[in-house]
C-alpha cells in the first residue's frame, strides 16, 4: 500500500468508533428521554379517561 | 394546529440535525491537523482530523444547553416577580432539559477528548466552567428535593437558577477570555469556518434548537396533564 495512504487510513479510521459512538450516544439519550416523556403522557391520559368516566358515573348517580 | 407543532418540530429537528451531520461528512472539507512528513522531512500532506466531525453535533448541543438554561433564569425571574406557580414549573422543566443537553454535551465532548488527547478529561477553562455548570444544574434538583414547602422551594430554586445561569455566559465566553487550543474560538467575525462548514453547523444548530423546544413543550404538556389528573382525583375524593 502507498505509505501516505496507509498513514492517512491509520489516522482516520481509529477515530471512527469515537465519532460514531458520540453520535449514537446523543440520539440514544434523546430517543430514550422523548420516548419516556411520551409514554408517561399516554399513561396519564389513559388514567384521566378512566377517572373522568368514574366522575361522570358518580355525577349521574347523584 | 398546536397539537401537531411539537411532533412536526421533533421530526423536522431530527431531519435537520441528520442533514447537518451528513453534510459535515460528505460536503465539508476536512480540518487538517499536523503535517505528514517523509523520512527526509519533506511535508507530504496534513493529517485530516476525522474526529473533528463531532464538532457538528457537539457544539449545537452545547449551545442549546446554554440557551435552555437561560430560560431557567428567565422563568425564575418571572416567578419572583409574579409568584405564579406555572413559572416555577417552566423553570424546572427548562433545567431538566438543560440537564439532558449537558449530559449529551459531556458525552460527545469526552469521546472527542479521549481520542484526540488520549485522556477522558482535561482541566482546561471551557471544560472546567462547563463542569461547574453541570454541577450547578444537578444542585438545582438537589435543592428542590430538599425543601418540603412548595412556596419556599419555588423561591429558593428561582434564586438558585438565576445565580447558576451566570456560569453559562462565562463558560461560553471563556475561550475568548483565556484562549485554549482544545476549544478554539469558532464563532467569530472573519469566520473560523468555511461556507460549507458554517452551513452544516447552522443546519444542525437549528435542528437541535427545534428538538430542544419540542422536548420542553412535551414535558410541559406532561405537567399540565398531570395537574389535571391530580385535580380530577381531588374532585373524586371530595
Amino acid at each position: 500500500m502507498d505509505p501516505v495512504l496507509a498513514e492517512i487510513y491509520a489516522l482516520v479510521v481509529p477515530s471512527l468508533p469515537y465519532v460514531a459512538g458520540a453520535y449514537a450516544l446523543l440520539w440514544l439519550a434523546l430517543v430514550v428521554y422523548i420516548g419516556m416523556a411520551y409514554s408517561r403522557v399516554g399513561r396519564i391520559e389513559k388514567e384521566m379517561i378512566v377517572l373522568e368516566e368514574a366522575l361522570e358515573r358518580r355525577n349521574a348517580g347523584a | 394546529m398546536k397539537k401537531y407543532l411539537v411532533p412536526v418540530l421533533l421530526v423536522l429537528g431530527g431531519l435537520l440535525t441528520t442533514a447537518g451531520f451528513i453534510m459535515a461528512f460528505f460536503f465539508t472539507p476536512p480540518v487538517l491537523g499536523p503535517a505528514i512528513t517523509n523520512e527526509a522531512g519533506r511535508i507530504l500532506g496534513y493529517q485530516p482530523l476525522f474526529s473533528q466531525k463531532i464538532f457538528y453535533f457537539h457544539v449545537p448541543v452545547a449551545i442549546s444547553s446554554f440557551l435552555v438554561f437561560f430560560f431557567t433564569a428567565y422563568y425564575g425571574v418571572r416567578f419572583l416577580m409574579t409568584k405564579d406557580k406555572q413559572y416555577d414549573t417552566r423553570a424546572r422543566i427548562a433545567t431538566e432539559v438543560t440537564l439532558l443537553f449537558v449530559i449529551m454535551t459531556m458525552a460527545t465532548g469526552i469521546l472527542w477528548t479521549r481520542f484526540e488527547w488520549g485522556r477522558w478529561w482535561v482541566w482546561e477553562p471551557r471544560l472546567t466552567t462547563y463542569f461547574i455548570m453541570t454541577l450547578l444544574v444537578i444542585a438545582y434538583f438537589v435543592l428542590r428535593n430538599s425543601i418540603e414547602d412548595e412556596e419556599r422551594r419555588a423561591t429558593y430554586a428561582a434564586v438558585f437558577g438565576i445565580i447558576a445561569f451566570i456560569d453559562a455566559p462565562i463558560s461560553f465566553a471563556i475561550t475568548r477570555i483565556i484562549p485554549s487550543s482544545v476549544h478554539p474560538v469558532v464563532l467569530r467575525a472573519g469566520g473560523g469556518l468555511t461556507g460549507s462548514q458554517l452551513a452544516a453547523f447552522l443546519i444542525g444548530m437549528f435542528g437541535m434548537l427545534m428538538i430542544a423546544y419540542a422536548i420542553f413543550q412535551t414535558r410541559m404538556r406532561e405537567e399540565l396533564v398531570h395537574d389535571r389528573l391530580e385535580a380530577l382525583k381531588a374532585s373524586l375524593e371530595g
